[in-house]
Order: structure tokens, then sequence, then C-alpha cells
């Protein structure tokens, strides 16, 4: 049978410590395991994963701090409390500041040792409640975002398969009028699908998590990737993307898909408000520790009044930028995905002759070998 | 050459059916149609076309991907080029909430995205109907 009782851990140099919190706790639905130094105290913690722990703080060999400190390294949610002499209290108030829940000063009563037990295993009941409940409300959002994108984008996309296909097949029996209001639906369709998958986006992926998969990242790899897929975007407009790197240039440390989806956000838009046959550059060098991508167009710009919220969620410019639509949440994403990375992102820009954009990543300092 | 080649679709949207069967009727294919993976595999088996397109999210869920399961395992039906049209990127978020898009969830011979530009889908058609053409040919 499984056993559900609390587990609490006591680490104590005085043995009549030990000894008579055991007796306390003992008939209480409790496991109580003890340790008479603050090295044996954490070795047994591991085996023994308690839900509480009391520690000394005054102990020879590690100080109670550092076993707090240790503690709260391996579990941050183990609820932590101190046992003090009472002219310590100072290095009690120490302690707390440094995550200990409470404090137990020295002598105690029975009574009070099992009321700051209650309250302790109160709070570690509290911990993993909270935890359990955000876990599931991240789950939920995640689902919900997948069964709503279902459900918009199913429906659209059955309309648009038909525009594809009657555009195809009225070919030649429309009028030229008729046929630029078909391209044009079709054109309106595709821009509310990729704002649902924008929305989506923002909403159900917890930026955060990508630090998880961190890895050294190559810039010129990102680089192309994003050419890759801003091209067939510049292509039409017979926008032409030059790209220059310097070699050798030194690796970022990140998630080389979101920083691609970054940088093409941003050479997408540098297409978008450029102006046909015009020319739209990348260009990425190492400066002082950071490696710094600039994307440049010679399109409209971007007003004075606008520059300083570009990045702000839902912003979107009122004036001059508004013709080519969107969702006014892609330099928002792309500003939370550079500060994952803990970069930077900025804009200048001067309207009529054009914008440019500049991410600065800090460069990968750790060994490449590993 | 010269025999028309038979497709089944398997989608349970019949405004996306029509859509893609109009385009690939237009390109000289029979086209069959069933509306849900139940039926669907009945008509497999009853009468396994040149090439199946099959949808992903039908019925409770993704009843696609167990269909496209099961025809892997079917000797009769494992030589069959199966392509998926799916709306891929939230599909693949609903299977796998929380991790990386990986298009390579099910062996299956090709994947596109919906909705699909005409010329592209009788492209991944003609493609995928010459490679299993080209592989009977090897073994016989």
């Amino acid at each position: 049978m499984m056993k559900n009782n609390y587990r609490i851990l006591i680490i104590d140099d005085e043995e009549i410590i030990l000894d008579s919190c055991t007796e306390i706790l003992a008939g209480g639905d409790y496991e109580v395991a003890t340790a008479t130094d603050g090295t044996r105290g954490l070795k047994r913690l591991k085996e023994f994963q308690p839900d509480l722990v009391f520690v000394d703080l005054k102990m020879p060999g590690l100080s109670g701090l550092e076993v707090l400190e240790e503690i709260h390294e391996l579990d941050p949610t183990i609820v932590t409390i101190v046992i003090t002499g009472y002219a310590t209290v100072s290095s009690a108030v120490e302690a707390m500041k440094q995550g200990a829940y409470d404090f137990l000063p020295k002598p105690f009563t029975p009574d009070q040792f099992r009321l700051i037990t209650h309250r302790g295993l109160e709070r570690r009941k509290l911990v993993l409640d909270t935890i359990a409940l955000r876990r599931e409300k991240e789950l939920l959002r995640e689902n919900f975002a997948a069964i709503v994108s279902h459900e918009l984008k199913s429906p659209l996309g059955a309309v648009q398969q038909n525009l594809f296909t009657l555009i195809d097949e009225l070919s030649g029996t429309v009028t030229e009028d008729q046929l630029r209001r078909l391209e044009r639906m079709k054109t309106r369709i595709g821009d509310l699908v990729e704002l649902i998958h924008t929305w989506l986006r923002a909403i159900s992926v917890d930026i955060e998590t990508i630090k998880d998969n961190f890895e050294p990242v190559s810039v010129p790899t990102v680089i192309s990737k994003a050419v890759e897929s801003i091209e067939p975007h510049a292509v039409r407009k017979a926008i032409e993307v030059v790209t220059s790197v310097e070699e050798p240039l030194s690796p970022v440390f990140g998630d080389e898909v979101t920083l691609t989806e970054a940088l093409v956000n941003i050479g997408n838009n540098a297409v978008k408000y450029s102006h046909m046959g015009s020319q739209v550059s990348i260009k990425a060098e190492e400066k002082d520790g950071h490696i710094v991508i600039s994307v440049s167009d010679t399109g409209v710009g971007i007003p004075k009044e606008d520059l300083p919220f570009i990045f702000d969620d839902f912003y979107r410019a009122e004036s001059g930028r508004t013709a080519a639509g969107g969702a006014g949440l892609g330099l928002a994403i792309c500003r939370r995905i550079v500060e994952t990375h803990d970069g930077l992102i900025s804009a200048e820009s001067e309207p009529g002759k054009g914008s440019t954009f500049v991410i600065e990543l800090p460069v990968y300092k750790g060994n490449l070998e590993d | 050459m010269g025999e028309r080649k038979r497709l089944l679709i398997i989608d349970d949207d019949p405004d996306f059916v029509e859509g893609i069967s109009s385009i690939l009727e237009g390109a000289d294919y029979a086209v069959d149609v069933e509306y849900n993976p139940d039926d669907g595999y009945k008509a497999l088996q009853t009468n396994p076309p040149d090439l199946l397109l099959l949808d992903i999210m039908m019925g409770r869920g993704a009843e696609g991907i167990m269909l496209a399961r099961k025809i892997r395992k079917d000797p009769e039906l494992r030589e069959m080029p199966v392509l998926i049209i799916t709306g891929i990127r939230e599909q693949i978020a609903f299977l796998f909430p929380g991790e990386p898009v990986h298009p390579r969830f099910v062996a299956v011979d090709e994947l596109v995205e919906k909705p699909v530009e005409p010329e592209f889908l009788l492209d991944r058609v003609s493609a995928l109907l010459e490679a299993a053409e080209a592989r009977k040919a090897e073994t016989s």
C-alpha cells in the first residue's frame, strides 16, 4: 500500500532535540527521520524526500544557512523551518530572508512544536496545490488554444480551398476585375489564417519554456533559414534580400527555431513596408561580446510618435504602416523571443526613408566541445 | 499507363472535400470520398485506391492518425501511398501540447497543409503515384 503520510526531517546536532521531537510527533500521521549534522541531513534528504525540514542554525560542520541554501537549490517546494536559540533570533530572520518559512526558538514546548509542524505542513500542502493548479491551467491553455484554432481554421480552410479551386477553374471565363476580387478574397482569408496563428502563438506558448532547450546556435544558420522564408515574399515584390555576415562569428546560446522566427518576422516586415524593386539588407557582426544582427529597408519608415510603442502587445500604428495590415503582435513576439535570450531589440526609422531593426544577443561563452 | 488512377479522400469536412476533389477530378483522377474513418477503412479494404488522401482531425480527435497506423500494419494496404492533408500546425500542437512541432509523428509518405494550392496538390499526388509505380516495377 502507498503511504500518504507527510515526511518530516529534523537536522540538529543535539541528540536530545532529535529524540524529543521524534517523541512528540510519534502517534501522528507522520514519518520522521533525523540527522545529526548538515552533511548527513542533506544525504538523508535526497532519499527520504521530506515535505518539511527542521534545520538547527548552529551546528558544527555545514552551517544551518548553508544547509538551507542547499535544500532550496535541490527542491524549492520543500518547506523549511529553522531551530534557533533565543539569543540568535537575528540569524533566524536572516534564514527567513533566505526562504525559510518560519523559525522555532529553543527551548520550546511540545505544543509549540506540534503547532509549528502543523503550520509548516499546511504550507507544504498549499505549495503543492499551487503547483498542481498552475500545471493544470497550463495544460488547459494549451489544449484550449489547439481546439479553438481547429474550430476557427477548419471553416476558413474549407473556404480558402474552394477559392483556390474556383480561381483555377474560372480563369478565362471571368473578367479581369472579377478575378482580381477573387484573388483579393483569397488574400484576405490567408491573412485571417495567419492572424489566428499569431494570436494562438501569443497566448498558447509560454516563451520561458524555450529556455529548457537552449544550446549553442550558429547565427549564420539562423540568418540563412530566415532568408529562405523571407525570399518568396521578397520575390513577389521584386525586392532583393542582401545578407552580409562577418566571419568568423561566435555562436549565441538559445533556441534556433524561435530566433529564426523572430528574424523572419522582422524580415517580412521589412519586405512588407518596402517599395517594389528595392533592397532589404541583413547584416551580422560581432561587437563587444555581442552578436549584432540588423535588418534594414528603404521603405515607408515608422512615424516618430509610433516608434516607442512598436514592440508593445497589440500596438498598431495609426498612420503610415496600417495599410499593410497585421495583428500588431509580430514585433511583440520578437521582443519576447529576443529578451528570453537575454538580448535587446531596437529600431531606428526615418519616415519615407526606411527602418533598421537591430537584435543584439550575448555571445555564447561556454565550451563548444561539451 | 492509360487507366485513370483512383484516389480516395477520407475527410469529415464536406466543403473542404469538394474543394480538393474538384481539383483532382479536373486533372482526370477518379475520386471517391468517405466522410469518417470507419467507412474509410471499409472502403480501403473492399476497394483499395491507388492513393489515399487522409485528414487527421476527425471525430473525437486525431482519428486520422489511428487510421494511418492501421494502414501501416495492414500487409494489403502498406504499399499504398498516403498523402495527409491537415491543418498541421495546431493539430500537432493538439496531439503533443507543449512539444516542438514534429511533422514525422506517423509514418506517412507526405504531409501537406490545409488549404493547399491546386498546383501543389496535383504535384504531390502525381509524384507519390509515380514513386509507388516505380516501387511496384522494382519488386515485380
